[in-house]
């Protein structure tokens, strides 16, 4: 019998200084090799989908986001059935004969693009998967290099928790908060603060209201900033301690959460 | 008048003009921009000039008097002025509900700032409106 006593191999260890490196270089690492190979097809992660065509993204699709159809339909730039004529020929040129003008097309696209890229290039925990394909059929509208989405996502993260750092109001159903002195709502907040009804979360009220989900979240942050929206509690606990209904308390709860975030 | 690229670059025949960008003020992205860019980075001016352009939507202050605005923003441009240059933010009205608006960069000895607000004006209308 041998007897080993030379100590087990090290295990490997992520270098710390480089690791942070790594991560602020890319937001999918899938993406950016899809980039550089100028791939033309679809990339489907778990919380959306990116069509690109030679390389650059030109469409983005999220069930957290609205669609470019609904904003096209929700405020009556185009009629829906204008819209299924266009989707179903493939061909962009028919929304152009339908009334919307170059301009708004691609002003909703690059909006909803950058919406739904958001959602798509989120934390997940599923690998993500390309297929090899055609160019989408609004490829040509307005095409935004890997880069460019890659750091306008960061970007958008970082004003989020700027905003407030709390993501809580992000994905859960929304409750009107009572604070101590209501600030004035601009009305644009407003408009999404009469959509809070306890059931509705931000995705929800963005498809009410015919606007991008990540412009909802900024409204709802700002709004729970100033102590008016907070996310559905869970289900009852029974023992509820008499002063969590002290509106300071909540105050001063939402103070500390705010601090500990940051 | 075709996409923003197109607008922006015509915005970029004004005299004086530095430079120009097409911006969100929701959430501070520059959806196009041409020319150079203030303070050094087109992003970041992008999201300052977003900001500024929020506070002024948002303040009823800044609002018509006679009360029969319903206008999204209620305010037009927004025009603020430096020893050598104007930033002149306009405001694009659309049919979908977007926040966004042009901006434009002026130097102040070549540039008209008259003529620069009422082009830029028109400019904003043509981008949607065709």
């Amino acid at each position: 019998m041998t007897v080993v006593d030379s100590p087990p191999p090290r295990l490997p260890v992520r270098d710390r200084a480089t690791a942070h490196q790594r991560a602020g270089a890319g937001v999918s690492p899938m993406l950016t090799r899809l980039a550089e190979e100028r791939a033309t097809g679809v990339l489907d992660r778990e919380h959306g989908t990116l069509h690109l065509a030679e390389g650059r993204v030109v469409h983005a699709e999220s069930p957290l986001a609205p669609g470019l159809d609904e904003f096209l339909t929700a405020h009556g730039t185009l009629a829906a059935e204008d819209w299924r004529d266009a989707e179903d020929s493939g061909d962009g040129g028919r929304l152009l004969r339908h009334g919307v003008t170059p301009g708004a097309l691609e002003l909703a696209q690059a909006s909803a693009l950058y919406d739904a890229a958001y959602f798509a290039l989120a934390p997940s925990s599923t690998p993500g998967r390309f297929r090899y394909g055609t160019a989408h059929w609004l490829a040509s509208v307005h095409p935004v290099p890997v880069a460019a989405l890659e750091r306008e996502t960061l970007r958008r993260r970082a004003l989020l928790r700027r905003i407030w750092p709390d993501p809580a109001t992000d994905g859960a159903p929304l409750i009107r908060a009572a604070p101590v002195a209501a600030p004035a709502v601009p009305p644009r907040q407003a408009a999404v603060l009469e959509q809070v009804d306890g059931v509705r979360r931000a995705a929800d009220i963005a498809r009410e209201l015919g606007r991008p989900t990540f412009h909802t979240l900024v409204h709802l942050r700002r709004l729970a900033a100033a102590g008016l929206v907070s996310p559905q509690p869970p289900p009852p606990v029974l023992d509820v301690p008499p002063e969590a209904a002290d509106p300071y308390v909540a105050l001063l709860k939402r103070v500390r959460d705010a601090l500990e975030a940051l | 008048m075709p996409g923003i690229d197109e607008c922006l670059l015509e915005t970029m025949r004004l005299p004086g003009a530095r430079g120009a960008a097409l911006v969100d003020w929701t959430s501070g992205l520059a959806l196009g921009t041409v020319g150079d860019p203030p303070g050094g980075d087109h992003e970041t001016a992008a999201a300052e000039a977003a900001e500024l352009a929020r506070l002024a939507a948002e303040q009823h202050a800044f609002g018509p008097t006679d009360g029969t605005d319903t206008g999204d923003p209620p305010v037009e441009d927004v025009i603020l002025s430096n020893r050598d240059s104007y930033h002149v933010l306009r405001f694009v009205p659309t049919s979908f509900d977007s926040s966004v608006f042009l901006y434009l960069w002026l130097a102040r000895a070549d540039g008209n700032l008259a003529l620069a607000r009422i082009r830029l004006g028109e400019m904003a209308e043509r981008l949607v409106l065709g």
